[in-house]
């Protein structure tokens, strides 16, 4: 057992934390029209390319851990702008282990190569009209007609849509489960406008359809597992969520402390009244539980894969539940200061609602968790 | 960071738990009931050897790590113990043998660990009185030098197995002039003239622990009974929250994974409107919501055992969240494992109505919620 990270996992911490904030200062990637995005995206990923970042979790890094360094590294970039942490995890994370998990030799080196050294944006379409991938199958097709695949359907809310280099499509090909690797203004793949959304204004978001849109066969991948391939993005998606939620919650806390410092009302700091510090003292207790819930749900997937899934269902209901619990109370002390937009706790609190939609929903994850206590497997 | 147990804590675990369910746990309700101790159950538990689990094998303990006593408190909730003989462990074995470990002399410590490790003795501590709870400095009890002796005079209150301790240890004021500088503490045996105690207090839940104010009435013991220094006393017990926030947690996270299986069991075989009741998403919520609460509050009380292994220093703020958490969190898992029992939830057969009421304690024992947000906040 053992509760810390390594000197070398912090001094990775750091090393993010000093490259990034002064490019988020500097850019504000919380905002902008999908051009602007689309700069600050990749500018991004230039920079997190140099240092081992990128690869955490996809290709292994001497003395670091795969996913639960990625854990800790993910909650200093999430802290620092949501909105960018979102488009390079589902870029790196979600796209680029699915290469990684079910591409061959070839597909490797053609997408995941320029993605690890962050000259690459790639996006996933996963979610249909139907929105639930457990109740409902995929709608998206590929039918084989000789060299070429010809993919038709409709997916929605596609991250990164808007500015993704390769976007890869779930769909079914010949009654099996099949990942289209679809290249940005291929023809036949049409992009809808982008998407408004509550939270994460600063991530490109829209929907796409293919009409017959035809890509070569080498551009297919076929995942093994059927439904337990969906199971497993789902989990790549949660823990990318858990990441963001442990940022959010934590740069909501720490703004809130902050402010309950400095802030004065009748004399002293509003943290003296027992009003503002019992809830700090809340908040710090949630987001410390979570933070503790996430390392362990991501230390599971090396370390205890059997567990992973569940345990990772657990970290997610809980750490989304508690960024929303902890951007409240985290507004609440700021009162005026925390309603105006464009402040960290007024971000976090819009984002962090997205954390219990997306990826496996908690409604759908406490419904899994419970058929788990009861013995059946969890999938 | 890593988050396994290793083989040995793991079997160990196995071991406490087949124990608990085989000697201790076919008990349990009667004792509940009956508002009694177990004096059988906490005498196999010292044959066990869990009472004296983390001390020197040369003292009669087990030369366990901090991980591995505080599995075996979790490992005895989870096997179905009640909170009562769980607290009781935890006032003997943490708050004062522990405490005697620490600060007694090598011949005290020769006459009272072994016995204590035993369960050949009981031992309880009395910090708390009826004026003085959280707001340890206001303590009445006054210990005058007198002599070779000192002469005790006071109350304590809630003095977890007081009517039934053998030695206890008493924390008293030497210097009423000082607030916490003049807390020292002292060895105080039963059977010494001028030292009693009341009736057991009857309690809402843990109730096979035996609860009582303990009265000093010019209880004059030997110069030689202070442990360490005048003065010492609050400093020891500050160190005893290192335990409180650990192994006497433990058997509240415990408690919930017996709940879940309970929980699930009765889950598959009730049958209501044609299905069995767990195929209900309402019932698989609070199924998940258990197992959520139990994970989450495992990794905190660990990360306390952890560190306390690691030698280090306590962290009071980490301390305190472990507490926050268990203490205000458990409340909600308890509540829906009543629920999803139904009526069978509200009796005392079906255990969850037991350990409902054993929950209630862990937000208030060993310092409440509140007094927790108190340190975070000052902490912070």
């Amino acid at each position: 057992m053992n509760y810390d990270f390594s000197d070398q996992e912090f001094a990775l911490f750091v090393q993010l934390q000093e490259v990034m904030q002064s490019y988020v200062e500097a850019n504000d990637p919380e905002k902008g029209d999908v051009a602007s995005i689309d700069r600050i995206t990749r500018g991004a990923l230039a920079r997190l390319g140099e240092t081992p970042y990128l690869n955490l979790g996809l290709a292994s890094q001497s003395g670091l851990h795969g996913t639960l360094t990625l854990m800790g590294a993910m909650e200093v970039l999430a802290g620092l702008s949501p909105s960018l942490f979102l488009s390079v995890e589902m870029s790196t994370r979600v796209f680029g282990r699915i290469v990684q998990t079910w591409g061959d030799e070839a597909q490797k080196e053609k997408w995941l190569a320029p993605l690890l050294s962050g000259k690459m944006i790639g996006a996933l379409g996963l979610s249909e009209d139907a929105m639930n991938v457990d109740n409902e199958p995929l709608k998206t097709t590929g039918v084989v007609d000789g060299d070429v695949v010809v993919v038709n359907g409709h997916k929605q809310y596609v991250i990164n849509g808007p500015t993704a280099d390769w976007l890869a499509v779930a769909g079914v090909m010949e009654g099996k489960g099949a990942m289209f690797l679809v290249e940005k203004n291929a023809k036949g793949l049409v992009m809808e406008n982008r998407l408004a959304t509550l939270g994460y204004d600063g991530a490109a978001i829209c929907n796409i359809r293919l009409e017959d849109c035809r890509i070569p066969a080498n551009q297919v991948m076929v995942p093994v597992g059927g439904k337990e391939s969906l199971a497993l993005i789902r989990m790549w998606e949660n823990q990318v969520i858990l990441g963001a939620s442990i940022g959010l919650m934590k740069s909501a806390f720490e703004s809130a402390k902050n402010h309950a410092k400095t802030h004065k009302s009748g004399g002293k700091p509003v943290i003296a009244y027992q009003e503002v510090g019992f809830k700090l003292s809340e908040m710090l207790t949630l987001v410390q539980t979570s933070q503790l819930f996430a390392y362990r749900a991501a230390w599971t997937a090396e370390d205890a894969p059997k567990e992973a899934e569940s345990i990772t269902l657990c970290a997610k209901v809980f750490c989304t539940e508690a960024a929303e619990q902890v951007a409240a109370n985290a507004m609440q002390i700021l009162s005026g200061a925390g309603f105006l937009s464009g402040n960290v706790v007024e971000r976090a609190y819009r984002c962090a609602k997205y954390g219990q939609i997306a990826g496996t929903s908690t409604e759908i994850a406490r419904v899994k968790i419970g058929d788990g206590a009861l013995g059946a497997r969890v999938s | 960071m890593d988050f396994a147990f290793t083989k040995e804590q793991l079997m160990f675990k196995k071991e406490v738990i087949r124990f608990a369910k085989k000697e201790i746990v076919p008990r349990v309700q009667e004792h509940d009931l009956n508002k009694e101790f177990d004096f059988e159950s906490f005498r196999k538990l010292g044959e066990f050897g869990i009472l004296g689990l983390h001390f020197p094998e040369e003292l009669g303990g087990g030369g366990a790590d901090v991980i591995t006593t505080v599995l075996a408190g979790e490992a005895l909730g989870e096997a179905g113990v009640d909170g009562g003989l769980t607290l009781a462990l935890g006032a003997h074995t943490f708050l004062c043998a522990d405490t005697l470990f620490r600060h007694a002399t090598d011949e005290q410590r020769k006459k009272y660990i072994p016995k204590l490790a035993s369960g050949e003795w009981i031992g309880c501590m009395g910090l708390t009185e009826p004026d003085a709870g959280s707001d340890v400095a206001s303590m009445k009890t006054i210990a005058e030098k007198k002599g070779d002796n000192y002469v005790l005079n006071g109350s304590k209150i809630f003095i977890t197995n007081g009517p039934i301790a053998d030695v206890a240890v008493i924390y008293a004021k030497t210097n009423p002039e000082l607030k916490h500088a003049g807390i020292s503490a002292f060895i105080v045996e039963k059977g010494t003239p001028g030292f009693s105690s009341g009736p057991n207090i009857i309690k809402m839940g843990v109730r096979t622990s035996q609860t009582s104010e303990l009265f000093l009435n010019n209880c004059e013991i030997p110069a030689g009974n202070l442990l360490g220094k005048e003065g010492d006393g609050f400093n020891m017990s500050m160190q005893t929250v290192e335990w409180d926030r650990s192994a006497l947690l433990a058997p509240f996270v415990g408690a919930s994974t017996f709940m879940l299986k309970r929980c699930a069991e009765y889950a598959k075989g009730r049958v209501q409107f044609g299905r069995s009741i767990g195929q209900f998403q309402a019932v698989k919520h609070k199924l998940a919501n258990i197992r959520i609460f139990a994970e989450a509050a495992r990794s905190l009380v660990y990360r306390i055992a952890w560190c306390k292994d690691q030698g280090r220093p306590l962290n009071h703020l980490e301390a305190a969240v472990a507490k926050l958490f268990v203490g205000d969190w458990s409340m909600a898992p308890a509540n829906d494992a009543v629920v999803l029992h139904g009526g069978y939830g509200y009796c005392h057969e079906y255990d969850m109505e037991r350990i409902f009421r054993d929950s209630r304690l862990a937000p208030i024992g060993g310092g409440t919620s509140d007094i927790q947000k108190m340190i975070i906040s000052k902490l912070i």
